[in-house]
């Protein structure tokens, strides 16, 4: 293990503080809430530590018929919380329940999984998916759909404010998440989160989302537009899945070719909108 | 920087460096249970309680565990005078070369904390994140769903 580096820490009080903090240090500051990522990295980055998780972030709660999460909830705070499990059929558990192990879902906040944003990571994709807004304090408040952040320089915008709550926002239908990784907990080679609402028997609304591929989860906007107004039928899905598979733009990296990626983006979302669809018919 | 915790139920009062990790601090403190394995938080060796939660030692900072609770392996029992989880994990041949056996307990602890009558699934989603390289973790399961029996006969203290 190697010195850190971190020459001070601060325990910030509240937001205010935290940012004052951040500005001061200029480049050298960086907030630490569950700080998974943070001792991961080369030592000497960090001069000074801004302890955010006594500024009032962790909570969860219902907010416009959806779910306001702070920032530094942890994960496992989350799953235990009732009000998340509720949530359009209980996806975002299904989501949580698959990252990493419980000791790091102890320790690890849904803020800094937005931040960090982990181009495998579970989380971002979900958020994609489920058309969460991300809101902030900076020099001003803000806030902003995760997929328009993550199409912008959200790091750059991260390194001078404090994300403090993630919307999830209400669905009349049902999501389902896939993930394929090397085991059962490791990071994901790909994953999928696919919602469908339906009514009067078609397909009303559809979102599809495939992440680490290699690249960060996003919406596969054309697939979503071949499955609105259709009738819920085996054929369709396999219809979607050559298309995924025809049309999804995949990489490689050290842990999966693209070949394989682009064949099996298109099974998850098959079996992710099979399952959505289930659940939203039920 | 001055920090004030609780450690293994005895009050601690120290001077720790800013960027000093709890896994080092643990360790001076004679915490010779807590292990440097991965250092990444990926192995589990390093685990300990704070507030009751399993977390890797080697990821968080000493400065954090200011006005927290800290529970490592010596606090739960003594060579002398063993817990029922530790006894359950020598009764069951769930030790071999002892390396993750502290962050495998601590882990079994939490999760039997909240559930007494866990299904062998849910003793292996709890160790999950724990690596052992000897046992196959097998009996690491028996011994979690033996200490699990013993809590409900009321053997544990």
């Amino acid at each position: 293990m190697h010195r850190t580096g971190i020459r001070r820490f601060h325990l910030a009080r509240d937001v205010e503080e935290a940012l004052s903090l951040l500005s001061a240090y200029g480049g050298g500051g960086a907030l630490l809430a569950g700080g998974v990522d943070l001792l991961r990295g080369p030592p000497g980055q960090v001069e000074g530590m801004i302890d955010i998780t006594g500024i009032g972030l962790s909570q969860v709660g219902e907010a416009r018929g959806g779910l306001a999460v702070g920032a530094t909830t942890t994960l496992t705070e989350i799953l235990k919380n009732p009000a998340a499990s509720a949530y359009v059929g209980g996806i975002l558990c299904e989501v949580l329940r698959q990252v990493a192990v419980p000791p790091l879902r102890n320790m690890a906040t849904l803020g800094g999984a937005l931040v960090s944003a982990h181009p495998w990571g579970d989380i971002p994709t979900s958020l994609v998916a489920l058309g969460a807004e991300v809101r902030w304090r900076g020099e001003r408040e803000g806030k902003a759909p995760a997929e328009e952040l993550y199409r912008g320089e959200f790091r750059g915008l991260f390194r001078s404010a404090v994300a403090t709550e993630i919307l999830f926002p209400p669905w009349n239908g049902a999501f389902a998440y896939e993930k394929i990784g090397r085991a059962r907990y490791d990071i994901a080679l790909l994953n999928s989160c696919c919602g469908v609402g339906i009514r009067d028997g078609v397909v009303a609304w559809a979102r599809v989302a495939v992440g680490a591929r290699p690249d960060r989860g996003e919406r596969l906007p054309w697939a979503e537009q071949a499955l609105v107004g259709q009738k819920p039928r085996e054929s369709l899905w396999g219809e979607i899945q050559d298309l995924v598979q025809g049309q999804v733009e995949v990489g490689d990296d050290r842990r999966a070719g693209a070949v394989w990626r682009r064949h099996t983006a298109g099974v998850l979302v098959r079996r992710a909108l099979i399952r959505a669809a289930e659940k939203a018919g039920r | 920087m001055k920090v004030t915790f609780n450690l293994n139920g005895g009050p601690q009062y120290l001077d720790v460096e800013p960027g000093e990790p709890l896994l080092w601090l643990l360790r001076q403190l004679g915490m010779k249970s807590v292990k440097e394995g991965c250092a990444t938080g990926d192995c589990g060796a390093c685990t300990v309680l704070v507030d009751g939660r399993a977390v890797r030692s080697c990821l968080m900072l000493a400065p954090q565990i200011q006005g927290k609770k800290v529970l490592t392996l010596e606090g739960l029992g003594t060579v002398d005078d063993p817990h029922p989880l530790q006894k359950a994990f020598l009764d069951s041949g769930a030790v071999q070369c002892g390396f993750c056996t502290p962050g495998m307990v601590l882990v079994a602890y939490e999760l039997l904390l909240g559930n007494d009558n866990p299904t062998r699934d849910e003793v292996a989603e709890a160790i999950s994140g724990n690596l052992c390289r000897c046992t196959g973790y097998v009996k690491i399961v028996d011994a979690v769903l033996l200490a699990a029996q013993w809590k409900r006969e009321g053997r544990w203290r």
